[in-house]
């Protein structure tokens, strides 16, 4: 199995001389297993180039297993512009949280609603299909097993633990981390204080995040803020390398991969970033990669030859 | 007057070394009068680079007052709102001024667009800066501060656009983005009335002519609309508009060659950055 990122940046893309080479295109991930299944997780503006690639690649028409962590803009922006929607005989299969009052399908059809877009979904010659998932009930897609995970974001998101051909990552965006905030089904315009009730819930949401971690080879994880920024932004619902760290330092993964970089963080930043928490993680017995868009993983330790 | 463009791209904000020259951010333009009053045109995410300036201003302190004309709500139009931080700052006064979409009212149009399942922010109520959004109905002349504003609906595929015809400092810039017209060769009166001796006409060009006919009836217009737009409203100056993401710097440099080939308008490709004076 390999993984491929099509777009690592948070909140909106960012085109532009300062992020050339880690690119600008919002969340967006391609897994791929040996024998070739695909499933993509995130439907962001990285989308769009990997649905030109695998039109190119294509022989017929195909089925594609999307999973989404959550609905915000940055994480399904990409679907309007997914090639392979316009080939007539393509299935895509939508797997998301359900977190708000409407039904799924409203929520997609939504985004292609005429005021915001040209086709409505309807339109769409390909065939969509729209599953909920649940955190804690686990499913299959062809050769992946994939374990939803909750994570705390505002309004609910939903990260994925994937295992195929004996190894397994996970995709844990966006979240914030577990001890300041608790996101629920309302705005915050700052952090609110919480009750006991509210810091049991953290607290069984991280114990269930580091069960279903325990001994990933590789995780990706939302590190949109460094320490400095989270501290004034507690409530945005995003975490830092750090957080992240800890995290991966409890569940003894091998390797971190920092995902949904700020909008704000320039090449050169991302450059001090990646090998700052590097040796950090090499303290802690981590491997830290920095994502860029085009980076592509195998997962799990590759056998010596 | 003066006129930034803050965002060219039209659809899809491409990013990568291809877009660097001309850009890659979505549709945003900043107008601004000698006097220093400021209009905006279009809220794609070429609006959060301008305001990154904006909030060294008095938008920063709380204290900005700034009309936004939206063309129409596509997303490539709209992007920028949710992360434009001046709307974040309580004191500032942002008006949002567009013609309500086909079947649909804008205000309801932009709540969508800030619903839960889609952003954090849950409304446009929760915006700290004073914000009102007011319609208007195409056709209608809008009066802004420093500005005066005449406005046309323009076809735009299957829904509607509106067109800007704005004036201020003598001085007139006609906004003509996602239009298609019925017959490329004979555009709309309409929109020749509003570029009608316009010392800037900004177009439509999505699409190099050599690719329209595979993409006719998208909505968009061929780099010689604009040119026989210009020709007959004796525009005085053309910029090509809201490039397609397809188009590379380069394949738009071919394109600014081969329509100013065809025309003794002065003819440019609108790039990110770069301001004029009109």
């Amino acid at each position: 199995m390999k993984i491929t990122f099509w777009g690592v940046r948070g909140s909106y893309p960012v085109p532009g001389a300062a992020t050339v080479r880690y690119g600008g295109q919002t969340s967006c991930v391609e897994a791929r297993s040996a024998a070739g299944d695909c499933v993509i997780v995130d439907a962001g503006t990285g989308m769009r180039a990997l649905g030109n690639k695998l039109v190119r690649e294509m022989t017929g028409p195909q089925r594609y297993n999307v999973l989404l962590s959550h609905v915000h803009w940055d994480h399904i922006q990409g679907l309007p512009f997914f090639s392979p929607a316009y080939v007539p005989g393509t299935k895509i299969a939508v797997h998301a949280l359900l977190t708000a009052a409407d039904e799924l399908q409203q929520v997609i059809g939504g985004i292609t609603r005429h005021e915001f877009f040209p086709m409505p979904l309807e339109a769409v010659p390909a065939q969509f299909e729209f599953h909920q998932v649940e955190p804690g009930v686990e499913f299959d897609l062809g050769a992946f097993h994939v374990t939803p995970i909750a994570l705390n974001h505002p309004f609910g998101s939903v990260g994925y633990r994937i295992d195929g051909d004996g190894s397994s990552w996970a995709y844990i965006a966006d979240t914030a981390p577990f001890t300041d905030v608790l996101h629920k089904q309302h705005f915050l315009a700052g952090p609110e204080p919480l009750s006991d009730g509210d810091k049991t819930s953290l607290g069984t949401m991280r114990e269930a995040l580091l069960r279903k971690l325990q001994g990933v080879d590789t995780v990706v994880y939302d590190t949109h803020f460094l320490p400095d920024e989270y501290a004034r932004f507690p409530h945005f619902g995003h975490s830092t390398p750090d957080q992240a760290l800890e995290i991966c330092v409890e569940a003894k993964v091998r390797r971190l991969v920092l995902y949904h970089h700020a909008p704000s963080h320039s090449d050169e930043q991302m450059d001090q970033i990646a090998a700052q928490y590097l040796a950090k993680g090499e303290k802690l017995g981590i491997e830290v990669l920095t994502s860029f868009e085009g980076m592509t993983l195998p997962i799990g330790v590759e056998p010596a030859t | 007057m003066k006129i930034r463009f803050w965002g060219v791209r039209g659809s899809f904000a491409m990013s990568g070394r291809d877009f660097l020259r001309y850009g890659g951010n979505t549709t945003s333009v900043e107008l601004r009068t000698d006097a220093g009053e400021r209009l905006l045109i279009d809220l794609g995410t070429g609006a959060t680079e301008l305001a990154k300036t904006l909030m060294g201003s008095e938008f920063g302190k709380g204290q900005g007052k700034l009309p936004i004309l939206l063309s129409h709500t596509h997303l490539d139009h709209i992007q920028g709102l949710p992360f434009f931080t001046p709307f974040f700052i309580k004191g500032n006064e942002i008006r949002i001024l567009g013609a309500n979409p086909a079947s649909s009212q804008l205000e309801a149009t932009l709540q969508n667009q800030l619903a839960p399942h889609y952003s954090p922010l849950n409304g446009l109520e929760n915006l700290a800066a004073g914000v009102s959004i007011e319609t208007f109905t195409p056709g209608q002349a809008l009066s802004l501060p420093g500005f005066e504003v005449q406005t046309a609906a323009l076809p735009h595929g299957n829904m509607w656009t509106t067109g800007f015809r704005i004036t201020a400092d003598g001085k007139t810039v006609t906004y003509l983005s996602d239009v298609e017209y019925p017959n490329v060769e004979d555009p709309l009166p309409t929109a020749i009335a509003l570029a009608q001796d316009a010392d800037l006409l900004i177009h439509d060009a999505m699409h190099a002519d050599h690719d329209y006919d595979q993409r006719r009836g998208w909505g968009h217009s061929p780099a010689r609309a604009g040119v026989v737009v210009a020709e007959r409203a004796g525009a005085k100056k053309l910029a090509l508009f809201h490039h397609s993401p397809d188009a590379t710097d380069d394949m738009i440099d071919e394109v600014v060659q081969r329509t100013s080939a065809r025309t003794a308008v002065p003819v440019f490709a609108a790039a990110e950055g770069s301001y004029l004076d009109v």
